[in-house]
């Protein structure tokens, strides 16, 4: 970027630190300088450092603190000041300077040492030691000790930065008791590169730059003689989430879309099912291992459903002995106490079969429903306590097992996006013939997409009065579903992960 | 699903010949049955029509691959009956059917033992419903004299029970044996038990449990076995003591049939009759959409294993899953090959929906993610701990799980909000402001269950409130154009004074509220949340 439009794109914080920086390359002091807070200065350095204008160097510093008696010392003066002072009236004996400085015996020995090696007391033998001022010493009052001026600085000083004489101070007060510390600490300096001089030498200054545009900005005008401070478009800015989709629902939207695009009706059923409809109407006999206590999800309460007495006796007829159905039947005694029981619906096909009873059935009809069902399985990975099923019919007069195949055909080009497939004979207690339905998916390879079959005139005549043929089929969607998601654990499809849902595409 | 394990080189020298893996694989999806294990000088398949028990064998699938291959199969031939079997008409009421006879002329090894084994079990398991309705017993004959009898025998009678070394008495041994605590409740209500016994009065097995030590153990040798099946349903009765006779009739034993002898009538066993039903030809093309040569009928029913004469078809005696005319068509287009059928399409015009509601639940969803709220869904399935105790409520009305196979999935959800919350706490470390919702049923239990569409949202953040919460949801119901009001509510998972119902037309459509900190205190959540439910159901324009 040429050297204009970079100073174009200062911030008002770079624009204030770059001036200060030659005089004051430490963090804490181009702050202090600036006004800006020291985060503040920090992120205009960095974004300075972005620029190339700078180059941030962490140094070690030995920073000098006043320590306890240093601060004492700072409000009281120094004691060998005091001392001094009080000398400065008249001579003392050493053996009441305590009492009559008012400090401490240890004190007093400093004092005493300090004071004469400055020459600026002698001690004098008369009947006792005595103490008294030297012209050097009143010179001393006059002029100030070093040691205070010292004192009297602004703290923290960086020691690289003291005088000689200051210094000297400095090695004074650290032979003495808690007057001074040194902290090292490890601090931020930008120094100054090339591009960061020109910068500066282009003398950009604020008000000649317009940052936010602002609705007072608009309505004045003054912007119109402004420059737009440019922005570095390419740096990171901190992430936000949207509000969107379940990745794995937004898959069921689809799916649902494409069926009703392909001319089927939604069907829809109830979660707690009575076995009737769940499986004696789909003539699975009541001693089908599939119902079994391991098998499906038993209600508490309410036990039982109601039934249309009517349709009840038809099934138990066609279970018993095939009814008018042409059917020998299951030959077993049904239990008409037993289909009213609730269960939890382990298949979708429950609603074909109410949907093949109802009086809004359509003749020819197509009909589809992506349904909650529920088996009795341990979870893991592949396995789920509930998971949607799709899956419907298609009622026609004449249609026959070559109309299976194509609709099977049109599913598996919809669905796995794939004319190559295989059938194969399945089993199904609800339909004849059965069929497995193999595709080809491009990535997957080959795979099991569901099953297929003619309804048994065991289901359909019973629940519609007459025999009429029905396409049935299911579909194992999720399969495809997790594959144009990418995952490979099924518990995923109802991921309790913010982050996961958060960073999912949605296809 | 049943499966069963046999050498591979076993099933090829049944069938004459050697199947490179394709066309074996192509043979199982004809049997409905797939391999459950890699291929290696063992094969393990798995059933996927549990109604197919001739098929449990590798001598079954032999001689169905033999018929699809268009290989002869050899004629099965029964010996006329010799010896006799009486009843003891007391077991009318206890275990009415039996069917028995004899095979003899090979000698069993090791690996043939196993075979039978398997099929035994798998028919008296599977098929037989553990037993209750079918059960087998093969025993050698060599100690075996006639005529036997099956009969009625007080639990006090004793016998020595396989791999046991005293004498016990029957009921002892439904007390005792492992056998019998398995399959004694199938017989421990009647006053006498079933059993066989031989003419010198030794009782050859108690029925349906265990063999005698003495009489009823098979070992490697033997060439000469005694096979009963016994159960509560006949044609269940016959039809193993078929599949049985075949079997063995296969690897080349000689079948000789035995007379049942009731107190009014004599039986000969196994019956190894088929049935012969009436079949309409012109049903092939109805159902299948295929037009098929008279001769072209025939052959693909007998590659299926039936005879077919003049329109009438006879089923194999070893098959009971014909139960209508379309069962037999299924098996001309398998034996047809599903692969030769060509797809017609469909003709039908019929125009496509959605149930009514989803139009609506799909509007109310994008206003959710519209205002910013991350769409999460999970199971329908929940427990009465989070739905009621952690929200400081108490249940009025769920859908509970006899069966549950855990806790945590043990009741249907009657709310969505808990869910959200339980969501809640399982991301305390992803970035906050945390805004999620779900749309899906419910079910709560009233006289009858009753499923609902809900929706609900929770924002969770430093300072999220009603007043937030509650401009969220009235901008979603807005947009369906939904007229409401908001009333107080008292509800305990609710800070006091900071909860509202949605009222619309009058009646309570939701509620929306700041969760009271006891209530996030529970689930672990240290950040204030505000949320809402509305029912759609309820709502639905």
């Amino acid at each position: 970027m040429d050297i204009k439009k970079l100073a174009q794109s200062l911030h008002p914080y770079e624009r204030r630190v770059l001036p200060e920086l030659a005089q004051h390359p430490y963090l804490a002091d181009l702050a202090a300088t600036t006004g800006l807070q020291e985060v503040e200065a920090m992120r205009a350095l960095q974004w300075l450092e972005n620029k190339k204008a700078v180059v941030i160097e962490t140094a070690p510093q030995e920073l000098v603190e006043l320590d306890k008696n240093g601060q004492e010392y700072l409000k009281k003066g120094l004691p060998e000041k005091r001392f001094l002072a009080i000398l400065l009236e008249k001579e003392i004996p050493l053996s009441r300077l305590a009492e009559k400085t008012g400090l401490t015996r240890e004190e007093v020995n400093i004092c005493v040492g300090l004071l004469r090696q400055k020459s600026a007391i002698i001690l004098l033998q008369n009947k006792e030691l005595i103490i008294k001022i030297t012209d050097q010493g009143r010179r001393l009052l006059q002029n100030g000790f070093l040691e205070e001026k010292f004192l009297k600085k602004e703290f923290p000083l960086d020691i690289i930065e003291l005088k000689p004489e200051e210094k000297q101070a400095l090695e004074q007060l650290r032979k003495r008791k808690q007057i001074i510390k040194i902290d090292i600490k490890r601090i931020k300096k930008a120094i100054l590169t090339d591009v960061g001089k020109k910068l500066i030498s282009l003398g950009v200054r604020d008000e000649e730059f317009v940052d936010a545009i602002t609705p007072q900005i608009l309505r004045t005008g003054e912007w119109k003689n402004k420059t737009f401070r440019r922005y570095d478009v390419t740096i990171n800015v901190p992430s936000i989430s949207s509000g969107k989709k379940q990745a794995y629902r937004a898959f069921l939207d689809w799916v649902r879309k494409k069926f009703v695009g392909l001319g089927f009706q939604e069907m829809q059923g109830p979660l707690v099912e009575t076995e009737f409809w769940n499986m004696d109407a789909l003539y699975m006999p009541q001693f089908h291992s599939a119902r079994d206590i391991h098998d499906a999800y038993y209600i508490k309460e309410p036990k039982y459903g109601k039934l249309d007495d009517k349709l009840v006796k038809k099934i138990q007829a066609a279970h018993e002995n095939g009814d008018n159905t042409g059917s020998t039947g299951w030959r077993y005694q049904f239990d008409p106490e037993r289909t009213h029981r609730h269960v939890l619906r382990t298949q979708g096909t429950a609603c074909s079969a109410r949907m093949l009873a109802s009086k809004d059935l359509a003749i020819p009809g197509k009909y589809f429903g992506i349904t909650r069902v529920f088996r009795h399985d341990v979870i893991d990975a592949t396995h789920l306590p509930d998971f949607n099923q799709t899956e419907g019919i298609v009622i026609q007069e004449g249609l026959t097992f070559r109309h299976l195949v194509g609709l099977l055909k049109m599913f598996a080009k919809e669905f796995a996006d794939t004319e190559e497939i295989r059938i194969v004979p399945g089993y199904f207690p609800f339909t004849e013939p059965s069929a497995e339905l193999y595709a080809k998916h491009p990535q997957l390879g080959w795979i099991e997409l569901g099953g297929a079959g003619i309804f048994r005139p065991e289901v359909v005549t019973p629940l519609l009065g007459k025999n009429i043929s029905v396409c049935a089929w299911g579909l194992g969607i999720d399969r495809i579903g997790m594959f144009k998601l990418g995952l490979k654990d099924i518990r995923e499809l109802f991921s309790q992960d913010l982050n996961f849902l958060r960073n999912t595409p949605v296809i | 699903m049943p499966t069963i394990t046999f050498a591979t080189e076993d099933l090829y020298k049944l069938i004459g010949q050697k199947l490179d893996d394709k066309k074996l694989l192509q043979l199982l999806d004809c049997a409905k049955a797939e391999l459950d294990a890699k291929l290696t000088t063992e094969a393990t398949v798995k059933y996927n029509d549990t109604n197919q028990p001739y098929l449990w064998s590798v001598e079954g699938l032999a001689r169905l691959f033999r018929n699809l291959l268009g290989k002869k199969s050899p004629q099965i031939k029964i010996e006329k009956p010799k010896e006799e079997v009486y009843y003891d008409k007391r077991l009318a009421k206890i275990r009415p059917y039996i069917a028995c006879f004899t095979a003899t002329g090979k000698k069993i090894d090791d690996y043939l033992l196993k075979q039978l084994i398997q099929l035994q079990e798998k028919l008296a398991e599977n098929y037989g419903r553990k037993r209750q309705k079918i059960s087998i017993g093969v025993y050698p004959l060599k100690n075996i004299a006639f005529p036997i009898s099956y009969r009625a025998a007080s639990p006090d009678e004793t016998f020595t029970p396989l791999d046991f070394h005293q004498q016990m008495s029957l009921k002892q041994v439904l007390e005792k044996h492992p056998k019998g605590k398995e399959y004694g409740h199938l017989i421990k209500n009647q006053n006498a038990y079933p059993v066989f016994s031989d003419a010198r009065k030794n009782i050859l097995s108690l029925i349906p449990v265990i063999n005698s030590e003495q009489t009823g153990k098979m070992t490697i040798g033997d060439d000469a076995l005694l096979f009963d099946t016994t159960g509560t349903d006949e044609e269940s009765v016959n039809l193993v003591a078929n599949i049985f006779a075949y079997a063995l009739a296969e690897r080349g034993f000689t079948i000789q049939a035995l007379n049942v002898c009731y107190p009014n009538k004599k039986v000969a066993t196994p019956t190894m009759t088929g049935k012969k039903v009436k079949f309409d030809e012109k049903e092939i093309e109805k159902l299948l959409g295929i037009k098929l040569k008279p001769n072209e009928i025939k052959t693909a029913l007998t590659r299926m294993g039936y005879e077919y004469q003049n329109g009438n078809v006879t089923i194999p005696c070893y098959r009971d899953d014909i139960m209508h005319q379309v069962d037999i068509i299924e098996d001309v287009a398998i034996a047809y090959g599903y692969d030769k059928f060509t797809a017609l399409p469909q003709t039908a015009y019929t125009v496509g929906s959605t149930f009514p509601i989803q139009q609506f639940i799909d509007t109310q969803r994008e206003q959710w993610i519209g205002l910013g709220y991350q769409e999460i869904m999970s199971p329908v399935l929940s427990n009465k701990e989070n739905m009621y105790n952690k929200m400081n409520l108490t249940d009025t009305g769920t859908i509970e799980i006899e069966n549950p196979v855990s806790l945590t999935f043990s009741c249907i959800r009657t709310w969505i909000l808990p869910i959200l919350l339980d969501f809640l706490s399982k991301n305390k470390h992803v970035d906050y402001p945390q805004k999620i919702f779900e749309q899906g049923v419910i079910t709560k239990r009233e006289t009858e269950a009753i499923d609902e569409q809900h929706i609900a949202g929770v924002t969770a953040h430093s300072t999220a409130t009603f007043t937030e919460i509650r401009q969220a949801a009235e901008a979603a119901l807005k947009s369906s154009n939904i007229t409401y009001t908001f009333e107080e509510l008292d509800m305990e998972c609710f800070v006091p004074g900071r909860a509202a119902k949605i009222m619309v037309n009058g009646k309570q459509a939701g509620f929306i509220g700041e969760f009271h900190p006891a209530v996030l205190e529970k689930f672990g959540i240290t950040t204030p949340v505000a949320g809402c439910e509305i029912n759609l159901t309820a709502l639905k324009p």
